[in-house]
């Protein structure tokens, strides 16, 4: 299973423009495999993807979209790309502002239905 | 803003020759009567016809009504009497820009710069305005009802349940009022609706959710210095949200069935935040 993660973020991690991927404990917001670039604060990444996770899932709630899947946040100086991978765990993704979202969407998505299948 | 009306209609009861209905419109109209709203600033303006600020009221309420033809206008006509008359710069600037124009929409906006260069909400319209993608084109007027239905015609959907009236400012828009929420950082809703699959009036629950969403999204920005967020695109079982900040202060909701690509989504979101840009301008927010 380890291994499995493990490739998981290699393959992430080589999408370009990516600074750095995990996966997190949805509930809690804590690491539980990462692979990241030097300097990138893995365990507040992990924290506040998991909060905005939950937000925008009660605000998706709300407003009848239905269970969040996936979700990104692009901000001035980069992307935060968060996979949901059911039932407890989120692939979470840092990149700067040249990532290719799309190939990263792929990824993530793959990954996080490879665990939860 | 009930004390305000009644104060405003008992000074123009004392004095019906007064321009206080340009307030006591601005205020119904706020209060989402624009039926008063007109009536009470055309009967203002048959005794005041160079009132700049009348005109302006009256734009205002046309352009809440979906009313663009009017308000551009109404808005001439404030620009005749005062040419420098900021609220008509912006006003002109958010029907031309719902109109297609982006470059008259923008000369608008450097006209009201230029006349009071500290106004912040015209700075950030002629940002959005310069940047933002060219709004699509106004669409098809409907097709001239036939004489006979055409007999395997299914029968017609019942009509859509209505959201509580608000500005009109995303008119034109597909699901104008079902789907697009604009509202301020306090969870207030400003404009738009959304309802849910039932027809209920979600965007006040929706409002309160988002403003968290943002706070969430200023600060996860902030501590991973990725700056200032832009949007936040959420895909979800049936449908996919985009959220986006209008200027400073007010976020944009765009909920889209799956159907639509999250790309095309995120256009559609683009172009409606412009329009909320020019209408928060044309607010004077």
């Amino acid at each position: 299973m380890t291994d499995d993660l493990g490739r998981a973020l290699d393959r992430i991690s080589r999408v370009r423009g990516m600074r750095g991927s995990m996966w997190v404990s949805a509930d809690d917001g804590i690491p539980v495999a990462q692979l990241l670039m030097e300097g990138v604060p893995g365990k507040a990444v992990a924290a506040l993807a998991a909060s905005l996770v939950r937000k925008v899932s009660g605000t998706a709630g709300a407003v009848g979209a239905g269970k969040v899947r996936f979700v990104q946040m692009e901000a001035a100086g980069g992307t935060l790309l968060v996979a949901l991978a059911p039932p407890d765990l989120l692939v979470v993704a840092l990149a700067d502002s040249r990532v290719n979202i799309g190939l990263a969407r792929l990824e993530m998505m793959r990954a996080a239905l490879a665990v939860t299948a | 803003m009930a004390d305000d009306i009644r104060s405003l209609t008992a000074a123009l009861a004392r004095d019906p020759a007064s321009i206080a209905y340009a307030e006591l419109a601005e205020a119904l109209r706020r209060r989402n009567q624009p039926d008063e709203a007109l009536r009470v600033a055309l009967h203002g303006l048959s005794r005041h016809p160079q009132h700049a600020d009348g005109h302006d009221v009256l734009a205002r309420i046309y352009s809440d009504m979906g009313d663009l033809d009017r308000a551009r206008l109404a808005w001439s006509k404030v620009l005749e009497i005062a040419p420098d008359h900021a609220g008509a710069l912006k006003g002109v600037a958010f029907v031309r820009f719902r109109q297609g124009d982006v470059a008259a929409a923008a000369a608008a906006l450097e006209q009201a710069l230029a006349a009071d260069p500290t106004d912040e909400a015209a700075r950030r319209a002629l940002e959005t305005v310069r940047h933002g993608p060219p709004p699509a084109p106004p669409p098809a007027p409907p097709q001239p009802a036939t004489a006979e239905a055409p007999p395997a015609a299914p029968p017609p959907a019942p009509a859509a349940p209505e959201a509580r009236p608000r500005p009109a400012v995303f008119n034109g828009f597909d699901r104008s009022t079902a789907d697009i929420l604009l509202l301020d950082e306090r969870g207030l809703v400003l404009a738009g609706g959304l309802l849910s699959s039932s027809g209920a009036d979600v965007g006040e629950v929706a409002a309160a959710g988002l403003a968290g969403v943002s706070g969430e999204a200023t600060r996860t920005g902030e501590y991973l210095g990725l700056g200032t967020w832009r949007t936040i695109v959420a895909e979800a079982e049936t449908a996919n949200m985009v959220v986006a900040p209008v200027g400073e202060g007010a976020l944009l909701l765009v909920r889209r069935d799956r159907s639509m690509p999250v790309g095309l989504a995120l256009r559609f979101a683009e172009r409606a935040r412009g329009t909320a840009s020019a209408w928060l301008a044309g607010q004077g927010a």
